[in-house]
C-alpha cells in the first residue's frame, strides 16, 4: 500500500513537472511563434466558403451571401444574393477584376479599390481576399496577456514590413492560448487612429481547425455601424481546378 | 441573308433546349428587376412633360450542363412613344465551355468596356455611357472566345445587326503586361439602313490600357476609323480615378476623363445625352472633359455627380444622382440632368430635327425592386 502510495506521489509530481515544463514553453512561446501558429491554423492551401454578410447601420441591416474560393495567392468571390448575383471578383496577387453579369464584361479594378468597403460591407476587398500569411507582412511581438471571453489571450502587435503593401500599418491581435485563434483584433492607420475592430464571436473545430465562423468588424471611424460575417460552410484543402482563378472562368 | 437564316435556327434550337432542360432541372431559378419611376422633362421654353416609367427585367438562371450553359433575359417596358408594353430580348444563348474555345450562339450582351465613362472602342458604339449600360449592346452573334492563358485571350464576333443585311465582325485579344490590362480589337461594320437613312460599311481599330501609377487608377484608349480614301481619323481617351479617404472613415472617389473624337461619330457614342444638328464643323475633332465624383454618406446610400463639357463650345451636362438601399431587395434612386450651354452647341438648348425643343432639365425618380 505504502508503495502503491510513493508511486502515486512519484506520478503527481512528475505530471506536475511536466505540466510546469509545458506551460514554461508555451509562456516562453516567441511572438513568430505564436503567430506562426495563428497563421497555420487561421490558413490553409486552399478553401471553399459560402458565407453571409449582414451589414448594419443603425437600425437598418442589409445582406449579402457569397460563395469565394481561396488558395495561397488567389481568391474568387461570387455575390448570390438577389441584388448582386452573379457579380463576380477576381483577385490575384495585388490585381482585382470584376465581372459585371449585365453586360458579362470584365474590368480590372485600380489598385486603390482594394482598400474600399465590398459591397458596401466594413470588409474591404483585401481583408475579404487576402491571402497571404500575417508573418509575410507584419513584424509581431508581444505586448502583454489578457482575458478574452474568460479565454487567456496573448496580445501581440504587428507591424506592417517595410515595402510591403497592407492595408493597415499596425494591428494589436488577442490570441487564443490555447486554440491559437485570433478572438479580437485592432487595426491601425500609420497615423496611429484606429480604423477597424473585429472580433470572434462563435469559434468551431472544423476539420481539425479552430475557424471563427462568426466574427464581426466594426468600423470605429463611423458610429453605429459595423458587418457581421458568418460562415455558413467551409471546406478545406479540396482540390481546385487550374482555371478557377483566371479570367476565363469569371465569363 | 443565308447567315441570318442560319442564326435563326441557332435561335430556335437555344428555345427548344430551354424548353427540354427547364423541366428536368430542379435547380431553375428566376431573378431580375422591376423599376418604377416618374420622368419629369423640362425643355427651353418652360413646358413640362411627366410620364412614369415601368420596366421588369426577368432573368432564368439555370444551371450548367455538361459545361452548357443556357442564358434568357427579357427586358418588359411601357413604350413611351406607342403607349403600350414593349420587350426587349436582352440574353437568349447557349455557351459551350470547351478545352481551348468557348462559344456563345444567339442573342448576348456584347460590351468591350475597359472601365472608362465613355468608350470610344466598343464594338457597338455607345454600348455603355457614363457607366450605364443601353440596349445598343445586345446582339444577335455568335462569338469565339479562345484563353491563351490566365489572362489573354482572342474574342472573334460574327454579329448579325437588324439594320443590315450583312455580318459585323469584330476580333479583340485581351493580356497583361506589368500590371496593365491591354487590349487591341478590330471591328467592321456592314452597311446599315436606319429607317431609309443608309450608313455606309466602316473599319475602325482600337486599343485600350488600364492600369496604376501609384494610388491613381490610369487608363487611356485610342481609335483609328478607316475611311474609303485610305484617310482616316483619330479618336482617343485618356483618364484616372482615385480614392480619398477620410478621417471619418467616408471615401470620396474621383474620376477625369478627356475625349477627343469626330462629332459624327460623337451622336452613337453619347446616345440620348446629345443631339448633333447644331451646324458645328464636323471635320474638327470635339473634345469632351467628362467627370465623375461619388461620395457614400453611409453603408446604404451615396452621391454622385458626373458632368460632360465640350471643350470646344464650353456647353456642359450636369448630372447629380442620389441612391439609397431601403432593404435587401428595394433600392431608391434619383437622377437629374441639367443641360446647359448656349443655343445650337453640343449640350445646349436647340430645335431636334428642326422640330421638337431639346430638353433643359430631365428628373427621374424611382424605386428597384430585385428578386
Amino acid at each position: 500500500m505504502q508503495k502503491i502510495k510513493r508511486l502515486l506521489l512519484v506520478g503527481i509530481v512528475i505530471s506536475i513537472l511536466f505540466l510546469s515544463l509545458i506551460i514554461t514553453v508555451a509562456a516562453e512561446m516567441t511572438a513568430e511563434e505564436i503567430i506562426n501558429k495563428r497563421d497555420n491554423n487561421e490558413y490553409f492551401d486552399t478553401a471553399q466558403m459560402e458565407a453571409e454578410m449582414i451589414i448594419v447601420s443603425g437600425s437598418r441591416k442589409i445582406i449579402k451571401t457569397m460563395v469565394t474560393l481561396t488558395d495561397k495567392k488567389n481568391s474568387l468571390v461570387e455575390f448570390t444574393n438577389p441584388q448582386d448575383r452573379e457579380t463576380k471578383f477576381l483577385k490575384r496577387e495585388d490585381d482585382l477584376w470584376m465581372f459585371f453579369p449585365d453586360a458579362e464584361e470584365i474590368i480590372k479594378i485600380s489598385g486603390h479599390m482594394l482598400n474600399q468597403g465590398m459591397m458596401g460591407s466594413d470588409f474591404s476587398y483585401q481583408d475579404v481576399m487576402e491571402a497571404d500569411k500575417l508573418t509575410d507582412l507584419y513584424d509581431f511581438e508581444i505586448i502583454g496577456e489578457e482575458e478574452i471571453d474568460g479565454r487567456p489571450c496573448y496580445i501581440l502587435e504587428g507591424i506592417a514590413r517595410e515595402g510591403v503593401k497592407v492595408s493597415y500599418y499596425r494591428r494589436v491581435s488577442w490570441v487564443d492560448k490555447e486554440r491559437f485563434i485570433g478572438l479580437k483584433e485592432e487595426l491601425y492607420a500609420q497615423s496611429g487612429r484606429i480604423l477597424k475592430e473585429t472580433k470572434a464571436n462563435v469559434i468551431e473545430e472544423i476539420e481539425g481547425r479552430w475557424v471563427p465562423t462568426n466574427s464581426v468588424m466594426e468600423n470605429k471611424l463611423r458610429k453605429d455601424t459595423y458587418t457581421e460575417f458568418t460562415i455558413t460552410q467551409i471546406k478545406f484543402n479540396l482540390e481546385i481546378p487550374e482555371e478557377t482563378f483566371t479570367l476565363q472562368n469569371l465569363r | 441573308m443565308i447567315t441570318k437564316k442560319y442564326f435563326n435556327i441557332i435561335i430556335l434550337s437555344i428555345i427548344i433546349f430551354l424548353l427540354v432542360s427547364i423541366p428536368i432541372s430542379a435547380k431553375v431559378d428566376i431573378g431580375g428587376e422591376l423599376a418604377a419611376s416618374l420622368i419629369s422633362i423640362i425643355d427651353d421654353q418652360g413646358n413640362i412633360t411627366v410620364y412614369p416609367q415601368q420596366s421588369l427585367d426577368l432573368e432564368l438562371f439555370l444551371p450548367t450542363l455538361n459545361n452548357t450553359q443556357a442564358k434568357f433575359e427579357i427586358y418588359l417596358f411601357n413604350n413611351t412613344m406607342s403607349g403600350g408594353f414593349d420587350y426587349l430580348i436582352k440574353k437568349l444563348y447557349l455557351k459551350h465551355k470547351f478545352d481551348k474555345l468557348h462559344l456563345t450562339l444567339g442573342r448576348q450582351p456584347i460590351s468591350w468596356s475597359f472601365g472608362s465613362m465613355l468608350n470610344p472602342v466598343d464594338f457597338t458604339l455607345g454600348a455603355m455611357v457614363m457607366d450605364e449600360e443601353t440596349g445598343a449592346k445586345y446582339q444577335d452573334a455568335i462569338e469565339a472566345y479562345i484563353p491563351l492563358n490566365w489572362n489573354s485571350s482572342v474574342l472573334l464576333v460574327a454579329a448579325f445587326p437588324e439594320a443590315s443585311q450583312y455580318t459585323k465582325w469584330g476580333l479583340r485579344g485581351r493580356t497583361m503586361i506589368e500590371g496593365y490590362d491591354l487590349t487591341l480589337n478590330y471591328v467592321r461594320e456592314p452597311e446599315m439602313d436606319f429607317m431609309g437613312t443608309i450608313i455606309p460599311a466602316s473599319q475602325r481599330v482600337g486599343f485600350t490600357a488600364k492600369g496604376d501609377l501609384g494610388p491613381i487608377g490610369i487608363y487611356g484608349a485610342l481609335g483609328y476609323y478607316f475611311k474609303d480614301n485610305n484617310d482616316g481619323d483619330l479618336a482617343y481617351l485618356i483618364g484616372g480615378d482615385y480614392s480619398y479617404f477620410f478621417e471619418a472613415g467616408n471615401k470620396i472617389y474621383f474620376q477625369l476623363e478627356y475625349l477627343s473624337m469626330k462629332e459624327e461619330r460623337l451622336s452613337s457614342l453619347l446616345g440620348s445625352l446629345a443631339w448633333l444638328d447644331n451646324g458645328m464643323d464636323s471635320e474638327s475633332n470635339t473634345n469632351l472633359l467628362l467627370t465623375r465624383t461619388s461620395y457614400d454618406i453611409n453603408e446604404f446610400s451615396a452621391v454622385s455627380l458626373f458632368t460632360i463639357s465640350s471643350l470646344n463650345d464650353l456647353s456642359t451636362i450636369i448630372m447629380p444622382n442620389y441612391s439609397n438601399q431601403i432593404s435587401n431587395n428595394l433600392t431608391f434612386n434619383c437622377n437629374f440632368t441639367f443641360f446647359s450651354g448656349k443655343e445650337n452647341t453640343l449640350f445646349g438648348p436647340g430645335l431636334i430635327g428642326g422640330i421638337q425643343e431639346k430638353p433643359k432639365i430631365i428628373i427621374e425618380a424611382g424605386f428597384i425592386y430585385s428578386f
